[in-house]
């Protein structure tokens, strides 16, 4: 191999790096907050047959799942960019990561709603619970629980995609690592750097994730 | 010097079916080669003990864990550096089947971990060998319970193969995206994409949702 | 007796040759395989774009495929984005590119440049209408460039220096999409070459758009790139573009592209920075 590294200059470019791995996290961890918001409203939508929601639901949900992320970010950037309305790169990758985080949570949520038999909530309104006490107390734990993983899956998801920010010159970790080996044609040295830092966070994530779910769940998953 | 902007016409048809033909190319051969791959290491890693699991899991979980836009990148960077530099399609597929496999790894792994223990031994105190177990019982019942999570899978491949356009590979989104340089119109050209994955990606992922339902009666 | 003579006058050539082959450079793989890999960034009207038929054409195409026939070899023009350059040639996809490569020091310690082939002078586009009349006019405008070039650095660098931020600023992934951006109003202004914005003022599409400021005191000196320890190859290079001047060929390209001979200041410059 017939390579000279050169580390000193992606060294000097850390804070850069650094700062691209920062809006990376904030645009995933927004994604996940306002999805699992629109998520929960789509699946109640779909699960209630009220008709016009109940289509607008399942249009969401199919269309996100079943076309590619890098072609909804296309889409929030230059199609709706045809219609007169523009969104910067951020808000395009991150509205993009909405609808797609949106349309998938709204099936682990539906997924997990109807996993709880209809038996328990019989039984809790014969111990004499109100319907807030029987969800909050008895429905929703649970609930909780089986969509604890998917959630943390879809969280990381969220963030190995926001790379895509690359594609419409958005200032995160790829997209920042690709102006700065433009500069330097530092190519490889960025490249292995930043790869480095995706898992880093992912890891990062998932460990947190696990101490987190062995406080809430002592355990039992 | 004119025909900057040319809008599109009937001669672009062929250079889209390109696209198409492309995408629908390196995504079948990754999914095969990552499907082939995931059942090697799914079984590997459900038979092996701790240590040996330890390890697959790591280097499965580095292919998992850096988005997959940074791996084609690096990867046909390296090649090049390397001093054997790969065509984008052989690029593309290797880095894709890879991809492919660290998910379908753990998929089969999933499946063959669901084949009961007394199952096997049921098998084998029948009088079947090692193999025959292998081959009757803890195949065939590991392998059909996984379908529709293969299926997902593969849906996903399909979708991420679009990412492969960044290292030049002439697959749709790369073909359309020319085509909007060269004639500035986005909106036609991307509802046409999206179409295009949404009439591959939506039936067979109803069919993998029907099954799963029956699967689970 | 002669057939062992032979042998050893064989095997003596053999080594030799092998010995030549470990030595051969660029130059040589390029005649031998007996083709050109030439990298060209088709998303740069008008040194290089797609026609209608989606073949690649411009200025740059034409200089890829003078070069393969003074080498006597076919030339397989291949699309580059502005951040592919660096990597196709690190990982021998391209031979060499020739896509408007500004001649940094800072590059320089990655790749190899030739002499410079090209002066830009960066500008702005932006709607008629558009309050800009000096290039300090953009603070209060939305602005955008292609991510990684040399006049987003240049831009960012004044706008840093005259305390404007970066707020107002959008990059794109290239240089088409930045006219695209342009085109929809996601900005008021792009910065692009004089060279790129007098092209696209001639089409319909941007028949409503005018030329703007330069960006002051910057002339953008641009040569071709190749690995950087191939020095006999670049040496190669060098002599082909001085030729390309001498032999006529980039005036004859320059016309073709730009419908006028080529200024004489331009001429002028590139013999100077030689």
């Amino acid at each position: 191999m017939n390579y000279e590294f050169h580390w000193n200059i992606v060294l000097q470019k850390m804070p850069e790096l650094l700062h691209g791995a920062f809006v990376t996290l904030h645009v995933s961890v927004l994604s996940m907050v306002l999805g699992i918001v629109i998520a929960v409203f789509l699946a109640i939508a779909k699960m209630n047959q009220v008709k016009p929601f109940n289509y607008v639901a399942i249009t969401w949900i199919e269309i996100a799942r079943n076309t590619p992320a890098l072609f909804q970010i296309y889409m929030a950037y230059f199609g709706l960019g045809a219609f007169g309305i523009h969104l910067s790169p951020y808000m395009a990758v991150l509205s993009a990561l909405v609808f797609i985080n949106a349309g998938y949570l709204a099936e682990t949520f539906r997924g997990g709603f109807q996993s709880i038999p209809d038996a328990q909530y019989n039984a809790s309104k014969s111990l004499g619970m109100t319907n807030v006490q029987t969800y909050r107390y008895i429905i929703l734990p649970q609930m909780f629980r089986r969509i604890y993983h998917p959630m943390t899956n879809q969280f990381v998801w969220a963030i190995l995609m926001s790379s895509l920010g690359i594609l419409v010159g958005m200032n995160e970790l790829s997209g920042e690592t690709q102006r700065l080996q433009s500069l330097s044609f530092r190519t490889l040295e960025f490249f292995i750097v930043t790869a480095v830092l995706y898992y880093i966070i992912t890891k990062f994530v998932l460990l947190s994730s696990a101490l987190i779910s062995k406080r809430l769940f002592r355990g039992e998953i | 010097m004119g025909g900057l902007f040319t809008p599109l016409s009937w001669n672009d048809a062929g250079f889209i079916l390109t696209g198409i033909w492309n995408t629908i190319l390196i995504s079948g051969v990754s999914i095969l080669i990552g499907t082939v791959l995931g059942v090697l290491i799914g079984f590997a890693r459900a038979e092996s003990n701790k240590t040996v699991n330890f390890l697959l899991g790591s280097v499965l979980d580095v292919l998992r864990s850096v988005p997959l836009i940074i791996q084609l990148i690096l990867f046909s960077t390296f090649m090049g550096v390397m001093g054997s530099p790969l065509p984008p399609f052989f690029a593309g597929t290797i880095v894709l089947s890879l991809y492919t496999m660290a998910f379908m790894g753990e998929v089969f792994r999933g499946g063959f971990e669901s084949v009961q223990n007394s199952m096997i031994v049921a098998a084998r105190s029948l009088g079947m060998t090692y193999w025959q177990a292998l081959r009757y019982v803890r195949f065939p019942i590991g392998l059909r319970s996984v379908f529709p999570a293969w299926l997902g899978v593969a849906l996903s491949v399909i979708k991420d193969s679009a990412l492969v356009s960044v290292i030049g590979y002439m697959e749709l989104l790369r073909t359309s995206e020319q085509l909007i340089s060269r004639t500035q119109q986005p909106l036609e050209i991307l509802i046409g994409v999206g179409i295009f994955y949404f009439i591959i990606s939506y039936p067979l992922s109803m069919y993998g949702r029907r099954v799963e339902r029956k699967n689970a009666l | 007796m002669k057939l062992l003579k032979l042998a050893g006058i064989l095997a003596g050539a053999l080594t030799v040759m092998a010995s030549v082959t470990a030595q051969a450079d660029q130059l040589d793989d390029v005649i031998k395989r007996g083709t050109l890999n030439c990298g060209v960034v088709l998303d740069f009207p008008p040194m290089g774009y797609f026609d209608k038929d989606n073949k690649p054409a411009g200025f740059d195409v034409d200089y890829c495929n003078d070069l393969a026939g003074v080498l006597g070899v076919e030339s397989n023009v291949l699309n580059l984005t502005w951040g592919d350059r660096i990597p196709s040639l690190i990982s021998g996809k391209t031979d060499v590119v020739i896509g408007s490569t500004s001649d940094t020091l800072e590059r320089a310690k990655s790749v190899g440049f030739t002499y410079p082939y090209f002066v830009f002078k960066f500008q702005t586009i932006s709607k008629k209408g558009t309050p800009l009349k000096s290039f300090d006019d953009l603070k209060n405008l939305k602005v955008g460039a292609a991510l990684g070039t040399t006049y987003e650095t240049e831009y960012l660098a004044y706008a840093e220096k005259n305390g404007w931020g970066k707020s107002n600023y959008t990059s794109f992934k290239s240089e088409n999409d930045a006219y695209l951006g342009l085109y929809q109003g996601k900005v008021d202004a792009i910065i692009s070459t004089n060279t790129n914005i007098a092209t696209k003022l001639q089409t319909e599409e941007f028949k409503d758009y005018v030329a703007g400021p330069y960006v002051p005191n910057y002339d953008d000196v641009v040569g071709l790139i190749a690995k950087r320890s191939e020095v006999a190859w670049i040496n190669y290079l060098n002599l082909f573009l001085v030729h390309q001047i001498r032999g006529g060929n980039m005036n004859k390209h320059y016309n073709t592209h730009f419908g006028s001979d080529a200024p004489a200041d331009l001429i002028q410059s590139l013999r100077d920075n030689k």
